[in-house]
C-alpha cells in the first residue's frame, strides 16, 4: 500500500475543510481527486506530503519520497532548468555527495528526454511556456525516484492540446516509475485518460468513489451535477465558494 | 445580549481595543518567528552546514552590489555634517579638532548606522520581497517537498554574507566618510588637509574601531535575518509580498537602532 489516507480530519480556525476522509491509493495506480474549488482537494495533497499538519487521522506512506507537482509548478526562478531538476541531487543531506556532475547531468537529461524537453538545461524558467515549466516540474519531482505523486491541477490553465500532452506524461510516469498518484482536478479529460480511480470531495467529504467509468454513468447526484455543470443539483455554489 | 454585542463590536472602544491587540500579538508573534529562525540559523552554522557557492553570490549582492549607494549615502552624510560645523568650529579656534570629531562621529556611529539603513533599503527589502515571492509562488513549499530544508538553504547564505560583508562594506564607508569630511572642511572652512588629518587620529582608540566592526557584524546579521524571516513568513499575493517588506524594513530599522543603544550602553556609558 504505497499512501493511505484514514480518517482524516483538517480545520482551519473553525471550519472544517477536511472532515473524516479515508481512501488508499496502491503502487501503479492513480487516483483522482474532484469537486468544486475550495472543497479541500489541494489541501489533502499537502496533507499527505506534510506541508501542513492534519488534526487527526492517519496518513500512511511506504517507505521513499513523495513528489508533488504545483498547480503553478513552482519551479525556482532563479535557477535555471538543470539546476531545479537536479535541485534535491545537490540540496538534500542525504544525496548531495551521492552523485558526481557528470552523474548528476546525465540524470537531468535522463529526465528531460522523458517528459520530452531535451536540450533546454540552460534555460530559465520565465523563458517556458506553461505547458513546458509543467513538464519540467514533472522531471524534478521525478529525480529522485518517488514512490508517490501529487499532481495538484497539472492540466489548469493549459490549453487542450498542450492539457492532453500532460495527460500522456501522467499516464507515462505512472507506467515507467509504477508510483501511487494522486491527481487533483476539474478537467474531465484528465480524470478520463489518468485516473484508475475517482473520489469527489464536498464540503470536506467524500460524495463518490468509483471509477471514471461509474463517474460518468451520472446515478449519483453529486457527479451528475459535476459531469454536467449544472448550477441545479445537492451541490450548493456558494459565493465563498466561487471566491475560492 | 446579542444586541448589546453587536453594539459593542461597533463601538470605538471596542475597535481600539481590538487595533492595539492586534499590533501586539502581531509583534510578539513576529519576534518569536524571527528568534526560531535565528536559532535555527545558529545551529545550522555550528553544525558546518553552508551552501559555498551560495554564499559567494549572496556575499557578492550583499556587499558588492550595495556599494554604491551605501558609500554615496555616508559620504553626503559627513558632506553635511562638515559643512555645518567646520566653519563654526574654526571661527570658535577650534578648527585642529575637526579632524578628530568627523573622525569619531563617522567611526562611531554614521559609517556603520547609516551604511545599516543603506543596506536596509537595498538589500534588505530585496531579501524579504525575494522570499516572500517565493512563499506566494509556492517556491518554499517545492523546497520541503524535496526534502530540503528551508532555513538551511535560504537564510545561512543570505545571515552569513551579512555577517562577512556589513565590517567590509563600514571600513570602506567610514573611509570615504573621513575623506569626504576633509574635502568639506578645506571647501567651507578653508581647512587644510594636513590640519584635518593630523587631529584626525587624536581621539580615535582601537575600541571605537573593534567596536564598530563588532556592531556591523550584528547590523548585518540582524538585517539579513530580519528580512529573510519577514519575507519567508509572507502570505497572500501580491498585498502580501508588500506587507512582508514593510515589514521587513521597518523592523529592520528599529531593530539597528536598538542595538545602537545597546552598544552604546554596554561600551561608552
Amino acid at each position: 500500500m504505497s499512501i493511505e489516507v484514514k480518517n482524516l480530519i483538517k480545520k482551519f480556525g473553525n471550519k472544517t475543510v477536511i472532515n473524516n476522509v479515508s481512501f488508499k491509493v496502491n503502487d501503479g495506480e492513480t487516483l483522482a481527486i474532484v469537486g468544486f474549488s475550495g472543497s479541500g482537494k489541494s489541501t489533502i495533497l499537502k496533507l499527505i506530503c506534510g506541508l501542513i499538519p492534519k488534526d487527526s487521522g492517519e496518513i500512511i506512506t511506504s517507505e521513499g519520497d513523495i513528489a508533488m507537482v504545483f498547480q503553478y509548478s513552482a519551479l525556482f526562478d532563479s535557477l535555471d532548468v538543470a539546476d531545479n531538476i537536479s535541485f534535491a541531487l545537490r540540496e538534500r543531506r542525504d544525496l548531495r555527495k551521492k552523485f558526481s556532475e557528470k552523474q548528476i547531468k546525465d540524470i537531468v537529461a535522463q529526465k528531460l528526454e522523458l517528459v520530452g524537453l531535451k536540450g533546454i538545461e540552460h534555460l530559465y524558467p520565465s523563458e517556458l511556456s506553461g505547458g513546458m515549466q509543467k513538464r519540467v516540474s514533472f522531471a524534478r519531482a521525478i529525480v529522485t525516484e518517488p514512490n508517490s505523486i501529487l499532481y495538484d491541477e497539472p492540466t489548469s490553465g493549459l490549453d487542450p492540446i498542450s492539457s492532453t500532452l500532460i495527460e500522456n506524461y501522467i499516464v507515462r510516469l505512472k507506467e515507467e516509475t509504477k508510483a501511487a498518484s494522486v491527481v487533483v482536478t476539474h478537467q474531465m479529460s484528465t480524470i478520463t485518460r489518468t485516473a484508475d480511480r475517482v473520489i469527489m470531495l464536498y464540503n470536506g467529504q467524500i460524495v463518490f468513489e468509483g471509477t471514471p467509468d461509474e463517474m460518468l454513468k451520472q446515478d449519483n447526484p453529486y457527479t451528475k451535477q459535476f459531469v454536467t455543470a449544472s448550477l441545479n443539483g445537492p451541490m450548493k455554489m456558494t459565493e465563498r465558494n466561487n471566491n475560492e | 445580549m446579542g444586541i448589546l454585542k453587536k453594539y459593542f463590536k461597533q463601538s470605538a472602544t471596542y475597535k481600539l481595543y481590538k487595533g492595539i491587540s492586534g499590533i501586539f500579538f502581531d509583534f510578539v508573534d513576529t519576534l518569536g518567528k524571527i528568534t526560531e529562525n535565528g536559532l535555527e540559523v545558529i545551529k545550522f552554522i555550528l553544525k558546518g552546514e553552508i551552501n559555498r557557492k551560495e554564499l559567494v553570490e549572496q556575499c557578492s549582492r550583499f556587499g558588492v552590489s550595495s556599494l554604491p549607494i551605501t558609500l554615496t549615502i555616508v559620504g553626503m552624510t559627513s558632506v553635511i555634517v562638515a559643512s555645518q560645523v567646520a566653519l563654526e568650529m574654526v571661527k570658535q579656534g577650534g578648527g585642529h579638532f575637526i579632524g578628530m570629531m568627523m573622525t569619531i562621529l563617522i567611526i562611531r556611529e554614521v559609517a556603520v548606522i547609516m551604511s545599516g539603513f543603506a543596506i536596509i533599503s537595498m538589500i534588505g527589502s530585496s531579501l524579504a520581497s525575494e522570499l516572500a515571492t517565493m512563499r506566494v509562488t509556492e517556491q518554499i513549499d517545492a523546497i520541503k517537498v524535496l526534502k530540503v530544508n528551508p532555513v538551511s538553504y535560504l537564510f545561512i547564505p543570505r545571515v552569513l554574507s551579512g555577517i562577512i560583508m556589513m565590517p567590509f562594506v563600514t571600513i570602506l564607508a567610514a573611509a570615504i566618510g573621513i575623506i569626504a569630511g576633509a574635502v568639506t572642511s578645506d571647501m567651507f572652512a578653508g581647512l587644510s588637509y594636513r590640519a584635518y588629518f593630523d587631529s584626525a587620529w587624536l581621539g580615535l582608540y582601537m575600541k571605537d574601531l573593534w567596536v564598530s566592526l563588532l556592531k556591523a557584524v550584528f547590523f548585518g546579521g540582524t538585517i539579513a535575518l530580519i528580512s529573510c524571516s519577514c519575507g519567508y513568513f509572507a502570505s497572500g499575493g501580491a498585498k502580501g509580498v508588500g506587507l512582508a517588506t514593510t515589514k521587513a524594513v521597518v523592523w529592520s530599522f528599529v531593530a539597528i537602532v536598538i542595538w545602537d543603544m545597546i552598544f552604546a550602553i554596554a561600551f561608552f556609558f
